[in-house]
C-alpha cells in the first residue's frame, strides 16, 4: 500500500509537469497539423532563460518564471512564423516538416549546449518544507507545481470554452478552410495558438526544471517521449485528451517505477504510445482530430 | 606515414559502412516513402548479433567481464550474414507501424520512440547486452590467422567493404530501376492512388523494411568487426537522423545522391572534426556539430530540397513511330489538342473480351450507410449496377455521391450495409484486392503520382507485370524487358489517342489540371478495369474532347466494360448514361433514363432546390 501511495505522489506530480507540455504541444498540432518534435528544445532553453534570472540578476526563481514563459511563447511565436509556416506554404508532405521541426530541435538543443557547456545547473530555490498526507510525501515545491498545473488547465477549458479566441481555434482545428471561409481569421488564430501553446511550453520547462532539481541542455530532450504518448492516448490535437493522457502517464510511469524497476519506468509510455498507434490512432475517445 | 595509411585504411572502412547505410535509408525514404526514423536499430542490432556470433562463449572468455548471448565463435562469414537475417527479421515487430491506415508522419514518429526507448533498456539492461558498458574485444573475422592491426589486414578490410557497398548499390538499382519500384515510388507519391490501382501498399513496405534492415544490420556488422567494440552509447536515435541529413544533402530517390551524402555528411563530420584542435570546452565541437547538422537539414529543405544530386526523371524508351508527336494540324480549338481519339479503338489495347449482351447485375450495394461524427451522410443505399452499361450517379452537393463511389471501391469502409460483386461479399475486403479483382476507381481531386512522368504514370496501372514484384525485380531486366516494352508500347498508344505525346516524359505533377484528368482516365483503363468507377471524370476536360472520351466509354461498355460514373454535367448524363440513379441527401430518390427522371417531379426539385 505504501509504495502504491507514495508512486501515486510522484505520479501527480509528473503528471503536472507533463500535462502542461501536452496541452501546449497537442494545440500546436490541432490548429496547424505540425507535430512540433523542437517543442522539448524551446521547453529546455525556456527554463535556462529562467536560471539566467534567477542564478544572475537575483530574481525569485518564481518571478524569473515569468521570463521563461515569456521566452516560450516568443521562441515558438517565431519558430511558427518564419520555419513552420513558410514551408508548409509549400503543400510539402507532413513527414517534411517533422524532418524540419527534428532539426530546428538539434539547433536549439545543442546551440545551447554550445553556450552554457556541458554541465548541470539548478535554480536557486528551496523545496520549502516537506508535506505528507495519505502515506504520499510532497515538497512544498511539488504542490506549487500541481497548483499551477490546475489553475493552468482550468484557463485553458475556459479559453476554449468560453471566449471567441478559443471557439475560432476549434474551429480552425476543425476544419481550417471551412473555418476560414466563414470568416474566421485563421492566420491571427493560429499565431494566438503558437502564443499560447508556447506559453506553456516555457512554463513547462521552467517546472519541469524544478522538478528535476538538476538539469543540463539535452535534459528535456527525451521528454517528448512522454508527450508523445500521453497526447496519442488522449487524442491527438485534442487539449482535454491531453491532460487526461498526461495524468494516466504520469501516474503509470511512477507506479511502474515504484513496483517494478525505476529504469524501466518511460517503457510503459513507449508500450503505450506504439499500441495506440497501431491500434487506435486517434484516441481513446476520439474518432479524428478535434481539439 | 604509416599513421596516414591506417587512418586511410580506417575512412575507407567508415565510408562504406555509411554508404551501405544511406543506400538502405534511401530506398526506404527516397525511393517508398517510407520515413523509418528507427533506422539505426536495425544496423545497431545487425551489428550486436555479428558480434555475439564472431565471439566466444561468454563465461570462458576474457574472465566472463561482460555479459551476453549466443557466443558461438562462428566463422567468417557467418556473423555477417546473421546479421543481415536479425536486421531482416527485426523489420517485423515494426510492420503494423507501416500498414496503410497509419500517417506516414505518426508511423515515423512511433519508429523514432522505438529507438529511443530501445537505446535506453540496452543501456539498462546486462544480461543481454552488458548494459551501458557494451561489448568490447569482438574479434575481427580471421583474428586467429592474420595479424588485425597489420596495414594490409586493415586494407583488405577495407577493400572488402567498399565491394559490398558496390554490391548493396547495384542490388538497390536493379530493385528501383524495375517496374517494381516504380511501384515503390508510385506509392510514395500517394499510397492510396497506388492501393486503388491494386498495389499491395502494406506489402511493399514491408519489403522494403525488411532489406533496408538487412542491409543495415550487414553495415552494422562490417563496422562492429572493425572497430572491435559495441556500446549502445554509439547507437543513439540521433545517429538516424545524421544519415537523414546525408539522404536530404545528396538527393533522396538518387542511389548517387545516398553515397555522396553519406561522404559528406556522416564521414565528413567526423573526419573533419578530428582536425579541430582540442578547446577549453570539450563539448563545444560535438555541440557545434549537431547544430550544423540541423541547419543543413533545414537549410536544404528550404534552398534544395532535391539535395545535390536531384533524384533522375526516367525517360521510357519506346520506337520511334509512337514517340514522335501527334499534332493535328488546322485544329480549330488550338488550346488543346485532341488527338486521333476518334479514330482509336481501346477495346484490343485493353484486351476486352467481355459478352457484350449480358446485362445481369454485377455489382450491388446492401443498405450501406456510412456516418462521420455521428452525421449519417450516406444512407442505406441499395441500388444495383448492370454489367456492360454506364450508370450515372447524380445528385446535388453533399448527397453522397463520392461516398457511395468509395464505399463500392473499397477505398471508404461503409459504417453499415454490405457491398456485393457477382454475388459474392466484398465488404471487407481491401481496395487493392478489389482493384486486382477489376474494380478500379478514379478520385475527384487531384491524384497522379507526382514525380513520376506521364508515361510512368499509365504504366504503372498496368496490371499482372512480372517485373512489378521483388523477386520478379530481382530476376533483372532480360526476365521482365521484353514485356515493359510492350507495356509502355500500349501506353503510348493510349497517350497519342488523346492527344498528349508529346507530355510522355513531363513530370505528371506539372500538367494543368485538365491534362491530369485525362492521366487519371488513362490510367485507371490500363488497368483494364472490369467496373470503371469514375468521381467526376470531366470536371476540368474541354467539352469537345470530354464528348470524345464519353463515346470512346461507350464503346468499352459496348464490348462488356461495366462503368459507374459520378458527376455534375447533366448533359454528360443525358448523352451518355443509362440507367441514372439520383441520390439526395444520402438516399437513392430516383433510377431510370434521363428521360423519365426529368419527367418526376421530386427530382426535379431535389436538384433545383437542394
Amino acid at each position: 500500500m505504501s509504495v502504491f501511495l507514495s508512486s501515486l505522489g510522484f505520479g501527480l506530480i509528473s503528471a503536472a509537469v507533463l500535462a502542461i507540455a501536452t496541452v501546449g504541444f497537442t494545440m500546436q498540432f490541432a490548429v496547424t497539423n505540425v507535430l512540433n518534435l523542437a517543442y522539448g528544445s524551446v521547453m529546455i532553453n525556456s527554463a535556462f532563460v529562467t536560471y539566467y534570472l534567477n542564478y544572475h540578476a537575483h530574481l525569485n526563481a518564481w518571478v524569473a518564471m515569468i521570463g521563461g514563459v515569456f521566452t516560450g511563447a516568443v521562441a515558438s511565436y517565431l519558430l511558427n512564423r518564419f520555419v513552420f509556416t513558410p514551408f508548409q506554404r509549400r503543400n510539402l508532405p507532413p513527414i517534411t516538416i517533422v524532418i524540419v521541426a527534428l532539426g530546428v530541435d538539434l539547433v536549439g538543443t545543442f546551440g545551447l549546449q554550445a553556450i552554457i557547456g556541458g554541465s548541470y545547473f539548478s535554480y536557486k530555490q528551496s523545496l520549502g518544507r516537506e508535506v505528507h498526507f495519505w502515506g504520499m510525501y510532497f515538497s512544498t515545491l511539488q504542490l506549487i507545481i500541481i497548483g499551477i498545473c490546475i489553475v493552468v488547465l482550468g484557463l485553458i477549458h475556459w479559453l476554449l470554452k468560453y471566449t471567441r479566441l478559443g471557439k475560432a481555434m476549434r474551429a480552425t482545428s476543425a476544419n481550417a478552410t471551412l473555418a476560414r471561409n466563414s470568416g474566421v481569421r485563421t492566420q491571427r488564430v493560429i499565431s494566438s495558438t503558437w502564443l499560447i501553446s508556447g506559453a506553456l511550453c516555457g512554463l513547462a520547462g521552467t517546472v519541469f526544471a524544478m522538478n528535476t532539481g538538476v538539469f543540463d541542455a539535452t535534459s528535456a530532450q527525451l521528454y517528448i517521449v512522454l508527450m508523445l504518448a500521453a497526447m496519442f492516448l488522449g487524442g491527438p490535437g485534442s487539449a482535454y485528451g491531453a491532460m487526461i493522457g498526461a495524468v494516466t502517464i504520469g501516474v503509470a510511469t511512477e507506479l511502474s517505477a515504484g513496483y517494478f524497476n525505476p529504469q524501466y519506468k518511460e517503457v510503459i509510455a513507449f508500450i503505450v504510445l506504439l499500441g495506440m498507434l497501431t491500434f487506435r490512432p486517434f484516441g481513446l475517445f476520439g474518432s479524428e482530430k478535434t481539439i | 606515414m604509416n599513421a596516414i595509411l591506417f587512418y586511410v585504411a580506417t575512412v575507407i572502412v567508415y565510408g562504406a559502412v555509411d554508404s551501405m547505410a544511406c543506400l538502405a535509408l534511401n530506398v526506404q525514404f527516397g525511393f517508398a516513402g517510407l520515413s523509418n526514423f528507427g533506422f539505426i536499430i536495425f544496423q545497431a542490432g545487425g551489428a550486436y548479433v555479428a558480434a555475439i556470433l564472431s565471439m566466444g562463449p561468454w563465461q570462458k572468455s576474457n574472465g566472463g567481464f561482460q555479459q551476453y548471448v549466443l557466443g558461438w565463435h562462428l566463422v567468417w562469414p557467418l556473423p555477417w550474414i546473421g546479421a543481415a537475417i536479425f536486421g531482416g527479421l527485426l523489420a517485423l515487430p515494426f510492420v503494423f507501424l507501416v500498414g496503410k491506415r497509419l500517417r506516414g508522419d505518426f508511423a515515423a514518429v512511433g519508429l523514432l520512440v522505438s529507438a529511443v526507448l530501445l537505446n535506453q533498456l540496452v543501456n539498462n539492461f546486462v544480461p543481454l547486452f552488458n548494459g551501458a558498458a557494451g561489448i568490447s574485444i569482438v574479434p575481427a573475422p580471421f583474428s586467429g590467422k592474420w595479424n588485425p592491426q597489420g596495414l594490409g589486414y586493415q586494407f583488405a578490410y577495407g577493400g572488402v567493404a567498399v565491394v559490398l557497398a558496390v554490391l548493396v548499390y547495384f542490388l538497390l538499382r536493379r530493385v528501383t530501376e524495375s517496374p517494381y519500384g516504380r511501384s515503390l515510388r508510385a506509392m510514395r507519391d500517394n499510397d492510396v492512388v497506388a492501393d486503388a490501382l491494386g498495389k499491395n501498399v502494406r506489402v511493399q513496405r514491408t519489403s522494403m523494411l525488411i532489406l533496408g534492415g538487412m542491409i543495415a544490420g550487414l553495415s552494422g556488422a562490417v563496422l562492429v568487426g572493425f572497430i572491435n567494440l559495441w556500446a549502445p552509447g554509439a547507437w543513439g536515435y540521433a545517429e538516424t537522423i545524421v544519415l537523414f541529413a546525408a539522404i536530404i544533402v545528396g538527393g533522396a530517390g538518387n542511389h548517387k545522391g545516398a553515397v555522396l551524402g553519406a561522404l559528406l555528411v556522416p564521414l565528413g563530420f567526423e573526419e573533419v572534426t578530428r582536425f579541430i584542435p582540442p578547446l577549453s570546452n570539450p563539448a563545444l565541437v560535438p555541440a557545434l556539430e549537431w547544430v550544423a547538422i540541423g541547419l543543413l537539414i533545414i537549410g536544404f529543405l528550404w534552398f534544395r530540397p532535391d539535395g545535390i544530386l536531384p533524384e533522375r526523371r526516367r525517360i521510357l524508351s519506346r520506337s520511334a513511330t509512337s514517340a514522335v508527336p501527334v499534332l493535328s494540324s488546322g485544329e480549330s480549338d488550338s488550346l488543346i489538342n485532341l488527338g486521333n481519339l476518334d479514330q482509336m479503338d481501346f477495346r484490343q489495347l485493353l484486351r476486352l473480351e467481355g459478352d457484350a449482351n449480358d446485362h445481369g447485375i454485377i455489382l450491388a450495394s446492401d443498405r450501406l450507410t456510412r456516418a462521420f461524427h455521428g452525421v449519417t451522410v450516406v444512407s442505406e443505399v441499395s441500388i444495383e449496377i448492370q454489367r456492360g452499361r454506364i450508370t450515372g450517379l447524380i445528385g446535388p452537393n453533399g448527397a453522397g455521391k463520392s461516398t457511395t463511389l468509395a464505399m463500392l471501391a473499397g477505398t471508404l469502409a461503409p459504417t453499415s450495409g454490405k457491398v456485393l460483386y457477382e454475388g459474392r461479399d466484398i465488404t471487407s475486403m481491401p481496395s487493392n484486392e478489389r482493384a486486382k479483382a477489376g474494380m478500379i476507381r478514379t478520385f475527384q481531386l487531384a491524384s497522379e503520382f507526382k514525380k513520376l512522368t506521364v508515361l510512368e504514370n499509365l504504366v504503372s496501372a498496368i496490371p499482372r507485370q512480372s517485373g512489378d514484384s521483388f523477386p520478379g525485380a530481382l530476376r533483372g531486366r532480360r526476365y521482365w524487358g521484353r514485356e515493359d516494352v510492350e507495356n509502355i508500347e500500349r501506353a503510348s498508344e493510349m497517350l497519342e489517342g488523346f492527344g498528349l505525346s508529346q507530355y510522355a516524359d513531363s513530370y505528371a505533377g506539372g500538367l494543368s489540371g485538365g491534362q491530369r484528368r485525362l492521366v487519371e482516365i488513362m490510367r485507371a483503363l490500363l488497368a483494364q478495369p472490369t467496373i470503371l468507377l469514375l468521381d467526376e471524370p470531366m470536371a476540368g476536360v474541354h467539352p469537345n474532347l470530354a464528348h470524345k472520351i464519353g463515346d470512346q466509354l461507350m464503346r468499352l461498355a459496348a464490348s462488356g466494360m461495366t462503368i459507374v460514373m459520378v458527376e455534375h454535367e447533366l448533359a454528360i448524363m443525358d448523352a451518355f448514361c443509362d440507367p441514372v440513379i439520383v441520390l439526395a441527401e444520402g438516399r437513392v430518390l430516383a433510377q431510370g433514363t434521363m428521360a423519365e427522371l426529368r419527367a418526376k417531379k421530386e427530382v426535379v426539385e431535389a436538384y433545383l432546390v437542394g
